[in-house]
């Protein structure tokens, strides 16, 4: 039995209740945050290009485009290829989608709205997020497709050449916040960790963006997918529902979910961006949504901007600077932490 | 050379020195200032564009300017235009004439589905029955129902927008270049543009005397073409005018186009004579161009040719107020008997050249007179395709057809 106080209302209900509770919970607000998220990408890139973007789907601003979208590939025909491994080809997507709800589970929107506050939710969110990896690697060698083979492999030299800087920087976040708890970190954070320490919060921050959007496969590091040479990498094969549930809602996805994750690690997540009084009285879910929602547009924004690199020119950022700034910065941030006098830690 | 390029591409990295960085956030900037910009689209079916003027939409055909002459079929490039047609005889238009024959037009269709909008057929031709029309939403479900048969093509007319204004200065049609060089005579020269440049082009002193005594004539050679043209169409229409004397000369020209058609290649005796046919309101200009004419023919030069261009009725000196000028022609116009539709055409016209200060001939009905003995004059006698169908539009009945069709025979 579980007493919980929700926005004041006391009631009392049992571990399995609440489990399906969390569950429902995360089953609505994935697919529906995935698909505003696509129906702001889709407005962002059309005005950045002079555009309306979608305007005519559901009536108001074309609000209902993506929900069309995902429905006529609904409706579309599943096809396997002839030559391709059935089993591991029909299971790819779920292992690529389900690791990206699940990231959803520690990310808190107020101080007491979080699905499962876990003692070591920064290492569940980066062991989690690196399960998808399998599944793209699964789907590239089961389409028995050349092309679908180079872009799961390169797909997956890409993770394990940008998790590092993650793994790194989000280190440096725990060694600053002295937790690995989700909500110890944002609570660890009177000055959001983008503007104190001084530089260290906003390099580690940099650095974590472009991992993020590295392992994201978003351009300007979409290689695994770049639809010019490989014609979406990995799952050139795939069709209909598969496709759009390993591929575009799971990238969409992902950004929603990397969009809180940023805004909660180094934006401070439901706190106010400074640490003063008037401000403390505006609802943290407000400071959530408006931090997350600014990460959001920062990563389209970005992905519209710049061209695609060249595969080797990835690696060799991700090696000879990302990596070794990366642990530069940890060994900063350790410095910090055991020298700085404690007046300024706050 | 390509160690040249690396050894400036090192270069310029260096000089670029810690600045890296700075392109990628000089390329946010633009995306995000393009982001606030206000975008350019027009939602198509709920907001219209206010397309050129000049838009290629869809064909649009006149028929009744359509002489079945076949150039826009055998020209265009898909052969998309399927025209039919049947020779009509009709009778002598009077006691002892000849038979005529003329086209009538079955069938004109165009295929849109294999048109690529070229607009070959529309600018060959010569009767100006084929217009570009800016509508542009015509598709079809079936692919059949793109060939547009010339009732539909028709309909595309009310569309086809009126030819745009001309600019000021803008010479008519028929209207001779304005001289190049800057010397002459200035006030007469101002009034109408007047020599051809071959004309003033040598400098000689007749040159220069060509020019001042010219203005008169090129004056009247401006109007030359078009009361001809409209002469010789008009007698048809209006048989109840003085048309015992008008029904001759088509006759004649028909007989003559060849060599009334370029008015350059009218043999130097005529010129004297060309200026007697004037209507009696003004001699002095005739006998000023009587002069010129004489002048030219005394002195033969490079440039004899040229004046002889004009073998016409020279202008009237009036100066006269476009409003009055209007009144005067429509009166003139309804006492002659034309159709209320012609007179105002017709006084229209007179007071647009009015008011751009070109000099009016006589107006056709005043040619009627001196046209028998036009064809020794090698009077253009035949219509100019660019003349012609304003008089068409203007009188529907199967008479402007007519001149056309003798042209053909």
């Amino acid at each position: 039995m579980y007493e919980i106080n929700l926005v004041g209302i006391e009631f009392t209900i049992t571990a399995w209740q609440l489990l399906i509770v969390k569950l429902l919970v995360i089953l609505t607000v994935v697919p529906v945050g995935a698909l505003a998220g696509g129906y702001a990408m889709h407005k962002e890139l059309g005005h950045l290009q002079h555009r309306l973007g979608p305007m005519y789907a559901g009536g108001f601003h074309g609000w209902a485009q993506t929900l069309a979208d995902g429905l006529k590939f609904i409706y579309k025909e599943d096809i396997i290829p002839a030559n391709a491994d059935k089993r591991v080809f029909t299971l790819a997507p779920a292992i690529i989608f389900v690791p990206v709800m699940l990231l959803f589970l520690v990310i808190p929107i107020d101080r007491s709205l979080i699905i499962e506050d876990l003692d070591v939710g920064l290492f569940y969110l980066l062991a989690i997020g690196s399960v998808g990896v399998i599944g793209v690697l699964m789907a590239g060698w089961s389409s028995a497709n050349k092309y679908a083979l180079i872009g799961a492999l390169r797909s997956a030299a890409q993770l394990i050449a940008y998790e590092l800087p993650i793994v790194l920087t989000a280190a440096t976040v725990a060694m600053l916040a002295g937790t690995l708890s989700i909500t110890g970190i944002v609570e660890a954070q009177d000055w959001p960790f983008i503007l104190w320490p001084p530089g260290i919060g906003l390099i580690a921050f940099l650095i974590f963006l472009v991992g993020a959007i590295a392992e994201m496969n978003l351009p300007p590091f979409d290689m695994p997918v770049a639809e010019s040479e490989i014609i979406t990498g990995a799952f050139t094969e795939y069709s209909g529902m598969r496709f759009i549930f390993g591929f575009f809602f799971a990238e969409m996805a992902h950004i929603v979910a990397f969009s809180g994750i940023a805004a909660t690690l180094f934006l401070g997540g439901y706190r106010p961006i400074v640490p003063w009084a008037p401000l403390e009285n505006i609802p943290g879910v407000i400071w959530f949504f408006g931090k997350f929602a600014f990460m959001f547009f920062f990563i389209i924004w970005v992905r519209f901007t710049f061209p695609r690199l060249r595969e080797d020119q990835l690696q060799k950022f991700a090696w000879k600077f990302m990596i070794p700034a990366s642990l530069a910065l940890v060994l900063a941030a350790g410095a910090w932490v055991l020298y700085a006098p404690e007046s300024l830690w706050r | 050379m390509a160690i040249d390029e690396r050894h400036h591409d090192a270069r310029l990295k260096k000089a670029r020195g810690m600045s890296y960085g700075i392109g990628l956030l000089k390329g946010m900037a633009i995306t995000l200032r393009h982001l606030f910009k206000h975008n350019s689209v027009i939602q198509y079916p709920d907001e219209r564009q206010d397309l050129s003027p000049r838009t290629r939409g869809v064909i649009a055909l006149k028929e009744e300017n359509c002489t079945v002459c076949m150039l826009c079929a055998r020209e265009c490039p898909d052969w998309c235009i399927y025209i039919d047609s049947h020779k009509e005889t009709l009778p002598p238009k009077r006691e002892g004439g000849r038979q005529r024959k003329r086209n009538v037009l079955d069938r004109f269709a165009i295929d849109y589905a294999l048109c690529m909008y070229c607009g070959i057929c529309v600018e060959v031709c010569p009767y100006d029955a084929l217009f570009w029309s800016r509508e542009f939403e015509y598709a079809e479900y079936d692919i059949r129902n793109l060939t547009h048969e010339k009732e539909k093509l028709s309909d595309w007319m009310s569309t086809v927008l009126p030819p745009p204004e001309l600019e000021d200065g803008a010479l008519l049609p028929g209207q001779p270049e304005p001289a190049v060089a800057g010397n002459g005579a200035p006030a007469p020269a101002a009034q109408a543009p007047t020599q051809p440049a071959t004309a003033s082009g040598a400098g000689d002193p007749s040159g220069t005397q060509t020019k001042q005594a010219a203005p008169p004539a090129a004056s009247g050679d401006s109007d030359a073409t078009q009361p001809s043209n409209t002469a010789s169409l008009r007698e048809t229409p209006s048989p109840a005018a003085p048309a015992a004397e008008a029904t001759p000369p088509p006759e004649k020209a028909a007989e003559t186009p060849p060599a009334a058609a370029p008015p350059a290649e009218t043999p130097k005796a005529a010129e004297p004579k060309a200026a007697e046919p004037e209507p009696e309101a003004e001699p002095e200009p005739a006998k000023l161009s009587d002069e010129v004419v004489a002048q030219y023919q005394a002195e033969p030069g490079p440039n004899v040719e040229v004046p002889h261009e004009a073998p016409h009725p020279v202008a009237l000196e009036r100066t006269e107020d476009p409003e009055a000028v209007y009144q005067q022609v429509l009166q003139e116009q309804k006492d002659k008997g034309s159709s209320p539709q012609v007179a105002e055409a017709r006084a229209k016209v007179a007071r647009v050249k009015a008011e751009r200060g070109i000099k009016r001939g006589p107006t056709p009905v005043e040619v009627e007179k001196p046209v028998p003995s036009a064809p020794t004059k090698g009077r253009p006698a035949e219509p100019e395709p660019g003349g012609a169908p304003e008089a068409k539009g203007i009188e529907p009945e199967p008479g402007p057809v007519a001149p056309t069709d003798e042209e053909k025979s």
